[in-house]
């Protein structure tokens, strides 16, 4: 069986003009411009089966999107190919952009000012969905996102959660069967993430869509995904189970305190000390996952602490140390 | 296709309605340079009689059917349009499986124009009122020529404005472009001064050019001043610029997403 997607030695190279800030610049970049090669994806190679969910795992400015991008038709490789669903996405055939989607950001097929229901039915028109199936369509996705309360009211006044909901809901009217999704938790709450994972999750089961979420959050790809790509400058850099991940990536956990004459203490004892420029206040130590709870009750014992938490590594640091070695 | 359109219409005229108080000084600003032109020329024509031959009545006639063809045959699409090119908005768009500037814009720009008919309406009925134009020459035969000539020419303008829309595609100038194309507007389309009063070189110019059938040609029609043989020519350079407006559009629309999609959308 051939795969749903398939991507040989896809390349992005964009051409980002440069110029030094001041009046003087200006005037020379007026005239001649120069321009930086910015080379987002490199020679990136997969297969994806119909059904799977599989999660694009990077840092910002990774090329996840671009890639995405690249997958759905908005974007021309600078070389290399792509075949999704039989189709080479950037010639925006008809027939690829109906059997497709693409959820990016929070202001994308709904119009701002009238109610999102208004959105909903040119979406069937354009779709060209009959109207049993719309109705149908309608009311798993009613279902499972809770959708109707927020029909009626102009998108404007939605909560980013409430938008996002209705985002994805729209994307999804003519049962596409492939889904790019870019960042769909992005500026979510913890309940507004779950819910989104639990329902793509079900959506997945319910329909074998094939899935391709890009996200920057460990928790939304662990959760939904049981196949990672992790892209990293560009670069394929590991493309697998989750569980292997897991493997490849020690598991730490940042745990950071607030003391008292905080500069008398010394944590190295404790785990490697991690400096950590968002929040001055707190000193950070690292520490492997499973000596978590031992190390912060001695830390608790020990140490006049006003305030501790426990956190993940952000993304970029796991990945740099996995991979960069 | 039907479907596609009536849903379009409902979601843009929705819009549009929630800008009305917008749209209303778009119209009152839109409204101001013929209405000066037509005072001026109407109070010169009072004094000297006529202005080679233009009573103050043939001016008022002229000016008060011109407001309405200017609002049938002009378009706005670079303002609704070339922010979507420049802030990248257009991706959304371009995944869909219709054109987005031969169905939504489109649909966009056919909701404003009819409000703004609305909202001429009382303007117009004042205008009637304090000049008292008197249109016996107008013709049923001439209005009916008149309307599929004005939709006609709606289309001819809207893919040239189109196309200088799409030039946004390759620069950040589009708007200065568009307005240098707007002053050829107001000189060869009738707007500035009846196209007879011009100078006869330019008169001979306009003749060939596409802006005299956005208004001098349709109200010619209306106020059945035309022969038989200038409606016909009329025609078929209303259809020969259709032609060359729709191929122009598509080659640079074309050209345009593919350079869109080259670069980053």
């Amino acid at each position: 069986m051939t795969p749903t997607i398939s991507v040989q030695q896809l390349s992005k190279t964009y051409e980002v003009p440069e110029r030094e800030g001041g009046f003087g610049a200006a005037v020379r970049s007026f005239f001649k411009r120069k321009y930086k090669d910015v080379k987002a994806v490199q020679e990136v190679n997969f297969n994806i089966e119909q059904g799977e969910v599989v999660g694009f795992l990077g840092p910002n400015g990774a090329g996840k999107t671009t890639t995405l991008k690249m997958l759905s038709g908005l974007l021309h490789p600078t070389s290399g190919n792509a075949n999704v669903l039989g189709f080479t996405p950037w010639e925006l055939k008809n027939d690829y952009l109906r059997s497709m989607t693409l959820v990016m950001g929070q202001r994308n097929r709904l119009s701002w000012d009238i109610p999102a229901a208004d959105s909903f039915l040119l979406n069937q028109a354009i779709y060209r969905i009959p109207d049993d199936e719309y109705k149908e369509t309608y009311k798993e996705l009613d279902e499972l996102l809770e959708l109707e309360p927020l029909m009626k009211k102009p998108v404007r006044n939605l909560s980013l959660g409430e938008r996002m909901k209705c985002e994805i809901a729209v994307g999804l009217l003519h049962r596409p069967k492939v889904l790019f999704l870019d960042e769909p938790t992005i500026g979510l709450d913890i309940t507004g993430q779950a819910r989104i994972r639990e329902f793509l999750q079900e959506y997945n089961k319910r329909t074998g869509a094939t899935i391709i979420l890009t996200s920057h959050y460990m928790a939304d790809v662990t959760a939904l995904c049981e196949r990672i790509i992790i892209i990293h400058h560009g670069q394929l850099k590991y493309d697998g189970g989750i569980n292997d991940l897991s493997k490849k990536i020690a598991p730490f956990k940042l745990i950071g305190v607030l003391m008292e004459n905080a500069d008398a203490h010394d944590l190295s004892k404790y785990g490697e000390p991690v400096e950590n420029m968002e929040d001055a206040d707190k000193k950070f130590i690292q520490v492997k996952a499973d000596e978590v709870t031992r190390i912060t009750s001695r830390l608790l014992a020990d140490l006049p602490i006003r305030d501790i938490t426990i956190a993940d590594p952000p993304i970029e640091d796991v990945i740099e140390q996995a991979f960069n070695q | 296709m039907f479907l596609i359109f009536k849903r379009l219409w409902q979601v843009n005229w929705a819009e549009q309605w929630q800008y009305r108080a917008n749209l209303l000084m778009y119209l009152l600003y839109w409204l101001v340079s013929p209405i000066i032109y037509l005072a001026v020329w109407t109070s010169i024509a009072t004094a000297n009689g006529d202005v080679n031959g233009f009573t103050a009545n043939d001016f008022v006639t002229y000016y008060m059917v011109l407001l309405i063809c200017d609002q049938v045959t002009s378009n706005i699409v670079i303002h609704t349009f070339g922010y979507k090119i420049q802030d990248g908005s257009l991706s959304g768009e371009l995944i869909r499986p219709i054109h987005p500037m031969l169905t939504n814009a489109l649909v966009n720009n056919v909701a404003f124009k009819i409000l703004t008919m609305i909202g001429l309406t009382p303007i117009w009925i004042i205008l009637f009122f304090l000049f008292k134009p008197d249109f016996s020459s107008v013709t049923l035969t001439g209005i009916l020529l008149a309307i599929p000539a004005m939709m006609l020419a709606f289309l001819i303008g809207y893919f040239q404005s189109a196309a200088i829309t799409a030039l946004a595609f390759w620069t950040t100038r589009v708007y200065s472009i568009h307005e240098f194309y707007f002053a050829l507007i107001l000189l060869f389309s009738g707007q500035f001064v009846p196209l007879p009063l011009m100078p006869q070189l330019i008169q001979d110019i306009a003749q060939y050019l596409p802006f005299q059938l956005l208004l001098y040609y349709p109200i010619q029609l209306i106020l059945g001043n035309l022969s038989t043989e200038q409606i016909i020519h009329g025609y078929m350079m209303t259809g020969v610029w259709l032609v060359i407006s729709w191929s122009i559009f598509n080659w640079v629309w074309r050209k345009g997403v593919k350079k869109y999609s080259a670069v980053g959308a």
